[in-house]
């Protein structure tokens, strides 16, 4: 007995001991994590081949290997019209090509973008986020959007410290009521239905169950004194 | 004092009223500034958050009496875990004045409905809990821990994106969001209803605030808790005497206070509910 009452304090010590050392570590600073893979290194920073349409627009071979949370197809793939577009995806001006772009404004052909957080409540610009033109495309290899450094270019501007994880903040939050949410972004999808259905189902039992009730005292009978 | 003028009993204890008034102005400033952030786009909602200093003061206020009212919430778990007869352990809490479901609730809940459809003549023989206050006792426990930690998520977004991916956000809000919904919904409309409104309590049920309640009204609706008090003697030393008239009118104010509040909040949210922007 008393041997293992020893060797718990011992454990207990050795435990308060690791959080002690937990509390002491220097705080990570996520904003300068390394997103750069092994095979690309730093090429974003790096000179031009000059070869524009050959290189640059679509560096095949250096096809973005580095997931990350949450980004990759698949588990969140991104909207079914961008991925219609799939000629335009690459691109270092996104919108060439097209007729009279000089005379439309964002909303014009994105309206569902102006209809979030980002916009409606801190009364951002589209450009604030996405730069002067020409806009390259998101996953474009030297896009300040591209998911392995819009944390540190694009979201640090107001979140000082943000992370690749943090980046991850679906901005253009689709309405989760909506079906094709069940697609672009299942999770929110299923989570906002799980938290309706606890919502709705409450309020079916209690309700009319609260309304009896009152009614019921209503028209009972003056109780014996 | 004459044992006359001792015409109620006891049912909570003075802590107990305490946790339940702090949960009171916790989840009404939270209520407030959460519909005022929502409702920015609205002159109520912009109203709302002038209150509070603004839209970008009120998250402030929010996050804090959040962290306040999760410590709160804390605090009452210590409490109920020093309060356990751990004696008598896990057989107590199974016994007659545990809050934890029990098979008996589902049939009075049963009951108590044929009752309203005058199905049944007698209303059920209640303990000291009735399964409606079981309900919101537990409901309050889990929106606790779900409001809470979805909170906590969105008020350090720096943080919290180490642990989990970004778009874990977008999910917390709505969580938060709908769970909030269903909270001030459930306490505006049900818990008020059942609490002031219904024939029983009418104009106000001050158990909670005066922490008694009057011995004729338990009889009625809850004999069994009654009879059992009687049985094992405890009855005599649970009555109390009325509160005076000085503290009973703090107590109606206080209720009446909080009622209109709330109600407010409630009409100004489904009143404009249309011209929200989510």
């Amino acid at each position: 007995m008393a041997k293992t009452s020893s060797l718990l304090k011992i454990f207990v010590m050795l435990a308060l001991a690791a959080a002690g050392a937990v509390l002491l570590l220097p705080p990570q600073a996520a904003a300068q994590e390394e997103v750069a893979s092994s095979i690309r290194r730093y090429k974003d920073r790096e000179a031009s081949t000059g070869y524009y349409e050959a290189y640059e627009v679509r560096p095949r071979r250096l096809k973005p290997l580095v997931g990350v949370p949450g980004v990759e197809a698949g588990i969140f793939p991104y909207s079914p019209a961008s991925a219609k577009v799939r000629d335009r995806s690459h691109l270092a001006d996104s919108h060439m090509g097209i007729a009279f772009y000089k005379e439309k404004t964002c909303q014009t052909c994105h309206p569902e973008q102006a209809k979030d957080i980002h916009t409606v409540r801190a009364n951002l610009t589209c450009r604030q986020c996405h730069g002067g033109e020409p806009i390259a495309s998101i996953p474009y290899f030297q896009s300040p959007m591209n998911p392995i450094r819009r944390h540190a270019y694009v979201c640090a501007k107001c979140h000082p410290g943000a992370s690749a994880s943090y980046a991850a903040y679906v901005v253009h939050e689709p309405r989760p009521s909506q079906a094709s949410t069940l697609k672009k972004f299942p999770l929110l999808a299923y989570a906002f239905w799980i938290m309706v259905a606890i919502a709705v189902g409450t309020f079916v039992l209690f309700l009319p169950h609260t309304f009896l009730w009152g009614l019921r005292e209503l028209f009972m009978k003056k109780e014996k004194k | 004092m004459s044992p006359a003028t001792k015409t109620r009993v006891k049912r909570f204890t003075p802590p107990q009223r305490l946790f339940h008034l702090g949960l009171m102005i916790c989840f009404l400033i939270q209520s407030a500034s959460g519909l005022g952030r929502m409702f920015m786009q609205t002159s109520w909602g912009h109203g709302l958050c002038w209150v509070f200093g603004g839209y970008d003061a009120a998250r402030t206020v929010h996050i804090y009496v959040g962290i306040f009212m999760l410590c709160w919430f804390a605090l009452h778990a210590l409490y109920v875990l020093a309060k356990i007869n751990w004696k008598e352990f896990p057989e107590c809490l199974f016994g007659p004045d545990s809050l934890l479901p029990h098979p008996r609730d589902i049939r009075q809940a049963f009951q108590h409905t044929l009752w309203f459809l005058g199905l049944r003549k007698e209303t059920p023989e209640f303990g000291r809990w009735g399964y409606w206050e079981k309900f919101d006792y537990w409901a309050v426990f889990w929106g606790m821990a779900i409001i809470g930690v979805t909170g906590l998520i969105m008020a350090y977004p720096l943080v919290s994106t180490q642990a989990i991916p970004g778009w874990g956000l977008n999910v917390a809000l709505w969580v938060h969001r709908i769970e909030a919904i269903l909270a001030m919904a459930h306490v505006f409309i049900i818990h008020f209803f059942i609490g002031h409104l219904r024939r029983h309590n009418f104009p106000m049920d001050r158990a909670m605030f005066e922490g008694s309640v009057d011995l004729h009204a338990a009889r009625e609706e809850r004999p069994a808790w009654i009879a059992r008090l009687e049985q094992s003697g405890e009855l005599g030393g649970a009555l109390v005497a009325e509160s005076g008239s000085g503290l009973r009118i703090v107590y109606y104010l206080f209720g009446y206070t909080v009622i209109v509040i709330g109600v407010f909040l409630l009409i100004g949210a489904v009143a404009n509910s249309g011209r929200l922007i989510w």
